[in-house]
């Protein structure tokens, strides 16, 4: 095996990026990288907390959760990132934890009900994968309301409370899913939707409400 | 007298200390005001015009910031990316819990009033004849009619915006134009009007709705509701933006941030406080500095740690304490009771803007014929809105599906909270932890307080009475809501300095003048004799400008 497949991928991809004096685009370090590295799932970006190999999973999930459709979706904005980056600073612990098993735990589905990993699905058993468990998990979370916590939320569930946090903050999200004014001057109480702005959602901060 | 000698010495910059300096200055006195923590400018805001996309994590706090501010972050809304530097360091600043105290703070010019939820309520002449009338705590020295005028005074400069209602339990005041109501908010008055004969008003809210000529640096509200972060347009009222503009102008303010007072000189010959004893936050240096007369106003327990820090001979248990009621009768708003619904049948309507209040439903319990199982009353704040895209998070919404979800407003919901008022109870108290120090080597304070049977019988119609009233209203999925809390997460602290006639059961008298030594005021939330149901900070504001008049016409009068 040349060497070089023995090299942290993380490492390559940074060495890489340093010597094109940082102007290559992520995709063409991915291209640069074919030839010597083995065919593992990863991402065009450097994880901080999770795995590359985990961070392709977590980024397939997030682009499941909110897709690219008319607009941006998750991996557009920068979602599976924004996760890992959250998964690392803002989470205590248990909770990283709790986070690396359910999603350990999220891989070893696909293997009994298709024969393969993950990330080789079809992207319909992709989404159906992710399916099943959200739904599971949600009505459970109905079921159990003393439970129900940030806490002690699941895998999936913390998957899509990131997802959605830094999908609908982002500037995308905001202003082109939802819909935003930094300064609205005025408060008119009671107006017809349609003269509500353009009649979307107002994007406010809430994500404190999670 | 020498370089460090003022007129008058005001210690603290928050609602109390801004109004201290400004009333001082104005009637010309030299006035030296300590400020604890790190200077603020008005204007010096730095996230106040942050976009969500900008700021890291979501806006959530780090593990790193939860270490630091773990005690501060127990209100769920604080420590946030937005608003953390706001709020006291735990582990410079800690304190003792006996039982659990949530004490929420923050260290720098304007103190709390840059943070304050701006809730502007006068008390009422039910509140102040109710120690009197029920004979807990002691009787209030003043009456309405003392206060009344001084109200007019801080709500004519500072710009309040509510609706005129003409109840005797929630005196009016001067109003700026009201913001407007929902359309769910305006359904909800008039069927409480209807079917109780009770008030739904809009909330009574120190955020300018019209231009104050005498505040030309300030602007009128914008509807952004990111008051928590400061206000670059200088729309709702702090220190900053208000009172400390107006004192500078007079020329007579020295400001001095960075001064930790922690003792009050006092001389026995003329029995007389001449100065205070700081410490410098940055240097550690000890320096002192002399007044005619001292304004202590430096919140409930920052001034009530000064008093008790400063024992001598003549005050052996603490600065002006001859009552031992220094420290005593810690009350706070007792909250987080109350109901919540969802509300069918407006879907075609929204609103534009985020409107910096909520609605108020004013205290109608122990009223006129009303009798409870328990004495006081309870006053509730509540908003509808239409929920966004965080309520998609526990339903089976996914993909392109739970995007254009998120795109639609989402059901009406109606939620109110109460805020009920809480005793006077002697055994409720904070004393000096010896045992401990803060980073500048001061001992702290240790909290020893808890809600008793008067307000847990309170509580149980707090609840009962929302869900009544939504249900009443026809809205769907009344859930009721009764969280356990200790004491202090109101952000309402005050009483351990009282007000009184007697200087054997209180601490200060009808001018906020200590008993014993008449030329040192108290006028922040420890004065308070009782606590009401609605927020106090402007009463703390109506008791220092009326305190401060007080102390120029008794210098005038030589009697200081």
């Amino acid at each position: 095996m040349n060497p070089h497949s023995t090299m942290d991928r993380r490492e390559l991809l940074k060495r890489v990026a340093f010597l094109m004096g940082g102007a290559i685009s992520g995709p063409a370090v991915l291209g640069v990288l074919q030839g010597c590295s083995a065919k593992k799932p990863s991402v065009e970006w450097t994880p901080a907390f999770l795995t590359a190999a985990q961070a392709a999973v977590v980024a397939e999930i997030a682009e499941i959760i909110i897709p690219r459709t008319d607009t941006p979706g998750a991996k557009d904005v920068g979602v599976p990132q924004f996760i890992d980056t959250m998964l690392k600073v803002t989470y205590p612990k248990k909770d990283q934890d709790r986070y690396l098993t359910g999603l350990t735990q999220f891989e070893e589905r696909a293997q009994p009900a298709h024969g393969k990993p993950f990330m080789e699905l079809e992207p319909a058993q992709q989404r159906e994968l992710v399916r099943e468990l959200h739904d599971a998990e949600i009505r459970a979370a109905g079921e159990n309301e003393l439970d129900d916590s940030r806490e002690n939320r699941p895998f999936i569930l913390m998957t899509k409370e990131l997802t959605m946090l830094g999908f609908f903050t982002s500037e995308v999200g905001a202003t082109q899913v939802l819909q935003y004014l930094a300064v609205p001057g005025t408060f008119r109480g009671c107006l017809p939707l349609s003269e509500a702005g353009n009649g979307k959602t107002w994007a406010t901060e809430m994500s404190q409400a999670f | 007298m020498n370089d460090n000698t003022y007129d008058a010495i005001v210690v603290g910059t928050g609602v109390s200390g801004g109004w201290a300096a400004k009333e001082l200055t104005e009637k010309g006195l030299k006035t030296l005001v300590l400020e604890r923590g790190r200077d603020v400018r008005h204007g010096e805001y730095p996230t106040a015009t942050t976009d969500p996309w900008q700021f890291e994590y979501g806006g959530r706090p780090t593990q790193q910031d939860l270490e630091r501010q773990g005690v501060q972050a127990r209100t769920g809304y604080t420590i946030t990316q937005a608003s953390k530097h706001w709020f006291v360091d735990d582990i410079d600043n800690p304190y003792t819990e006996i039982k659990r105290f949530d004490w929420m703070r923050g260290y720098h010019v304007g103190g709390r009033s840059l943070m304050w939820a701006r809730q502007s309520y006068r008390l009422s002449q039910i509140d102040l004849e109710a120690n009197a009338k029920d004979g807990h705590g002691v009787d209030w020295p003043i009456r309405y009619e003392d206060l009344a005028p001084w109200y007019d005074h801080v709500e004519s400069f500072i710009g309040v915006s509510g609706q005129a209602e003409g109840l005797l339990q929630l005196p009016d005041g001067k109003f700026q134009r009201p913001m407007e109501m929902s359309c769910v908010e305006t359904h909800l008055r008039q069927v409480l009007e209807e079917k109780f004969g009770r008030c739904l008003t809009i909330g009574r809210v120190a955020n300018m709705t019209e231009l104050l000529p005498h505040s030309p640096q300030r602007g009128t509200c914008q509807n952004r509701n990111q008051c928590i972060r400061g206000c670059p347009y200088g729309a709702y009222f702090s220190s900053n933006s208000s009172t400390l503009p107006a004192a500078e102008k007079t020329g007579n303010m020295t400001l001095r941030p960075n001064s930790i007072v922690h003792e009050v000189i006092f001389d026995e010959k003329s029995n007389r406080a001449t100065g205070v004893r700081v410490i410098d936050a940055q240097t550690n240096q000890q320096l002192e500095f002399f007044g005619k007369i001292i304004f202590l106003c430096a919140s409930t327990f920052g001034s009530t740690f000064i008093m008790m820090n400063s024992a001598s001979g003549r005050f052996p248990n603490g600065f002006g304490n001859d009552s031992g009621e220094l420290g005593c009768n810690i009350m706070d708003h007792h909250l987080a009771a109350g109901a919540s619904a969802d509300v069918e049948g407006f879907e075609d309507r929204y609103y534009h803007g985020r409107r910096p209040t909520g609605i108020y439903i004013p205290r109608f319990r122990n009223i006129g014929k009303d009798s409870r199982d328990y004495v006081r009353g309870f006053g509730y704040q509540g908003r509808a809105t239409r929920l966004g895209w965080t309520d998609l998070l526990k339903e089976e919404a996914l993909g392109a599906e739970l995007k254009s979800r998120a795109a639609q407003p989402g059901a009406w919901h109606m939620s109110i909270g109460a805020f009920g008022e809480m005793l006077p109870y002697h055994q409720n108290r904070v004393t000096l932890d010896r045992t401990r120090r803060d980073k500048w080597g001061l001992p702290v304070l240790a909290f020893d307080a808890e809600l008793q049977d008067n307000e847990y019988r309170m509580r149980k119609d707090m609840v009962s009475d929302a869900v009544e009233m939504l249900e009443a209203a026809g809205y769907k999925n009344v859930q009721a809501r009764d969280e356990k809390i200790g004491v202090g997460l109101g952000i309402h602290e005050m009483g351990t300095a009282r007000m009184g006639k007697d200087p054997k059961s209180s601490v200060l008298n009808a001018w906020n003048q200590v008993h014993a030594c008449k030329n040192v005021f108290v006028t922040d939330g420890s004065c308070m004799a009782s606590s009401g149901c609605v927020n106090p900070s402007l009463t703390y504001m109506a008791l220092t400008a009326r305190a401060a008049n007080h102390a120029v016409e008794e210098l005038k009068r030589l009697n200081l």
